[in-house]
């Protein structure tokens, strides 16, 4: 039979974002295939450079859209250290409070975006739908529904009280009902196992060779989550489980995910039961004194990191960022290696793209 | 110039069922998900007629988001030009309206109307669905 | 897992260089090592401590020289420092050592002009095929 080359991107129906694959196929079967990212590069670590510390946060919070949050946290963590500031403990209580959430966002997200790309509009519709709830939380504490602008060097910039603590507890009851539905589901839908198990195998040799993190790397079994290995306040005082799951292929992701939403509206629930009292930020200086520091936190898709270097002006010398999806977006040619055509879609979704954050 | 039944005909429909392709040009993906969120039973602009369509040549409106990168560029254009007339273009966020933050990126070229005819801007950062929707109401009075 | 032991081994293994061991805030540890002792320094970290993710390599231009930081974490960070003068910008690829790398090397490549040898696949990573812009994240581009 003779090969054919199949182009996916940079518009297609599959993905919401522009990046480039080449699929060379023979019949129905994959040989393999070739990555072009650069599509949405807009050269964000050199912006960095030439703004504040301060007007860097603004910019950081739209490297990606969904896991806003974690950008400006981990940068915001890196800076703090670099200067020595101590953000009281309310102020972390309420900025972990917006990562769980956003973390529970992100995956529902994901779970309808790995539906509608497997026909499934169904879960679509609900995962969506039920991610409205967590929305909506997040636009009372911060204004906005996707860039919430809540992180401010020094601490956060948002306050709970009682009243509003409870209306969101009555509305995590709703959330968890939804998610045991979609867990259920998983576990039991023949047509969702039928189009997920066996697809998109990676081992957990695989994931240490490719450096891989986060969902993609519990679900072939390597127990690592920068919470508890890396636990930053107030994840000491937190208790949650670390999700991991032996099987490495998409079904074993889903899986994975949809627990680590019930991990973490856990944790939500915690932080508003123990959210201490006090300020929720102290005051930065403009200038950072002069330095390196190395900031890790774990984003809804894995380990996320930030380089940092100051050289004691107002203006970072130097920012890199990698983010979690290009450990994946590695790990594609393999995965995409002698599947079918018709799995390709479930093959993508299921390492949970984002290619704003891989470009920047 | 009068119209005969067929044409009011034809208008009629066109406003009735206004077909989008969602296209990002470079966007941090925050416009996307707010796009992608109108499918969804809150917003459900399957109401309005509106369906998301998978190809060019189906769309009746091509929804944009992101500003334009040099990689995008050419891809826009030949988007742009593979959608049957009439068409329209909504510039959805502040990236594809004028590059947003990200004007004097790199590889970053400003807003999308450097490239195509842009008929409705809907800024914001990100986009509210609900701007979305309002602009695209404007812009069916304007289709017919 | 404790750092002090894997340093100490390093050292050993690079007994004319001072490694000079800073601590960073937040858990990491950089430690400098010479240019083509990194490959030596990546096969110890791999094959006597398994210490097998690395998180990313960082590029920067300090104005006087280009520095590379390769970025390993297990519990603690460590950092390998190398620095490259302007006139000799070469270092050695360790993607057959950790596959992993590969990405992060593609981008040090075209953001900062350093050759890479070895790099099984030396294409434009972020930036367009016709850049013709020079290296982005240099200083005076």
């Amino acid at each position: 039979m003779t090969k054919v080359t199949i182009p996916i991107g940079p518009q297609h129906p599959l993905l919401k974002e522009p990046l480039s694959f080449l699929l060379t196929v023979e019949g129905e079967q994959v040989l393999e295939s070739t990555l072009r990212l650069g599509y949405v590069h807009r050269g964000i670590e050199r912006l960095c450079q030439e703004r504040t510390y301060v007007q860097a946060v603004h910019l950081i919070e739209r490297v990606c859209g969904i896991c806003s949050h974690i950008h400006t946290t981990t940068y915001c963590q890196g800076v703090e250290a670099l200067s020595g500031l101590q953000v009281p403990p309310r102020g972390l209580y309420l900025r972990t409070f917006l990562c769980e959430l956003e973390r529970i966002h992100s995956h529902l997200l994901w779970l309808g975006v790995l539906a509608k790309n497997m026909g499934f509009d169904t879960v679509f519709m609900y995962a969506w739908r039920d991610r409205e709830i967590v929305l909506d939380v997040m636009e009372e504490l911060s204004g906005g529904r996707i860039s919430h602008a809540v992180n401010v060097i020094g601490g956060v910039r948002i306050d709970l009280d009682a009243a509003h603590t409870r209306s969101i507890q009555q509305r995590f009851d709703e959330l968890e009902r939804q998610v045991e539905k979609a867990l259920a589901l998983i576990n039991n839908e023949p047509s969702l196992k039928a189009r997920t198990q066996g697809v998109g195998l990676l081992s957990a040799e695989q994931v240490a060779r490719y450096c891989v993190v986060g969902p993609v790397a519990r679900a072939s079994g390597v127990d690592v989550d920068l919470r508890r290995d890396f636990p930053r306040p107030p994840y000491d005082q937190l208790k949650f489980n670390v999700i991991t799951h032996p099987a490495g292929d998409v079904w074993a992701r889903t899986l994975v995910r949809v627990q680590e939403i019930r991990e973490s509206l856990s944790l939500c629930r915690q932080i508003l039961a123990q959210l201490p009292d006090g300020p929720t930020s102290v005051a930065m200086k403009r200038r950072v004194p002069p330095g390196e520091v190395v900031s890790r936190s774990e984003a809804p898709r894995g380990e996320v990191i930030y380089y940092i270097r100051s050289d004691g002006s107002d203006k970072p010398a130097r920012l890199k960022i990698r983010t979690p999806t290009l450990t994946a977006l590695i790990t594609l040619a393999d995965q995409l290696r002698g599947v079918n055509v018709a799995d390709v879609p479930v093959v993508l979704s299921g390492v949970d793209l984002c290619i704003a954050c891989a470009d920047r | 110039m009068t119209e005969n039944w067929m044409q009011r005909l034809v208008r009629w429909a066109r406003r009735k069922s206004p077909w989008m392709l969602h296209f990002n040009s470079g966007g941090c993906n925050g416009c996307d998900i707010e796009i992608l969120d109108l499918l969804t039973p809150r917003y459900d602009v399957e109401r309005l007629g509106i369906l998301a369509e998978a190809s060019p040549r189906h769309a009746d409106i091509l929804l944009c988001t992101g500003p334009v990168t040099r990689q995008t560029r050419d891809r826009l254009r030949r988007i742009y030009e593979q959608m049957p007339a009439p068409k329209w273009v909504v510039s959805v966020g502040s990236c594809s309206c004028s590059g947003g933050v990200f004007q004097g990126g790199l590889n970053v070229l400003g807003g999308i109307d450097q490239v195509v005819p842009v008929d409705m801007y809907i800024p914001g950062c990100p986009c509210r669905p609900e701007a979305v929707i309002d602009g695209l109401a404007r812009l069916l009075t304007k289709i017919a | 897992m404790d750092f002090e032991p894997v340093i100490a081994a390093l050292q050993a293994a690079f007994p004319d260089v001072d490694l000079a061991p800073r601590a960073a805030p937040l858990d990491d540890t950089f430690v400098t090592i010479p240019a083509e002792g990194l490959r030596r320094a990546v096969t110890l970290l791999l094959e006597d401590w398994q210490l097998r993710h690395l998180s990313t390599i960082t590029g920067l231009d300090t104005g006087e020289y280009v520095e590379l930081l390769y970025h390993f974490w297990h519990t603690h960070g460590l950092t390998l420092r190398v620095t490259l003068p302007y006139a000799a910008l070469r270092i050695a690829s360790i993607t057959d050592l950790i596959p992993g790398a590969a990405f992060y090397e593609r981008e040090i490549v075209e953001m900062f002009a350093v050759t890479v040898d070895g790099l099984p696949d030396p294409r434009p990573f972020l930036l367009p095929d016709d850049w013709d812009g020079g290296a982005p994240l240099r200083k005076g581009v």
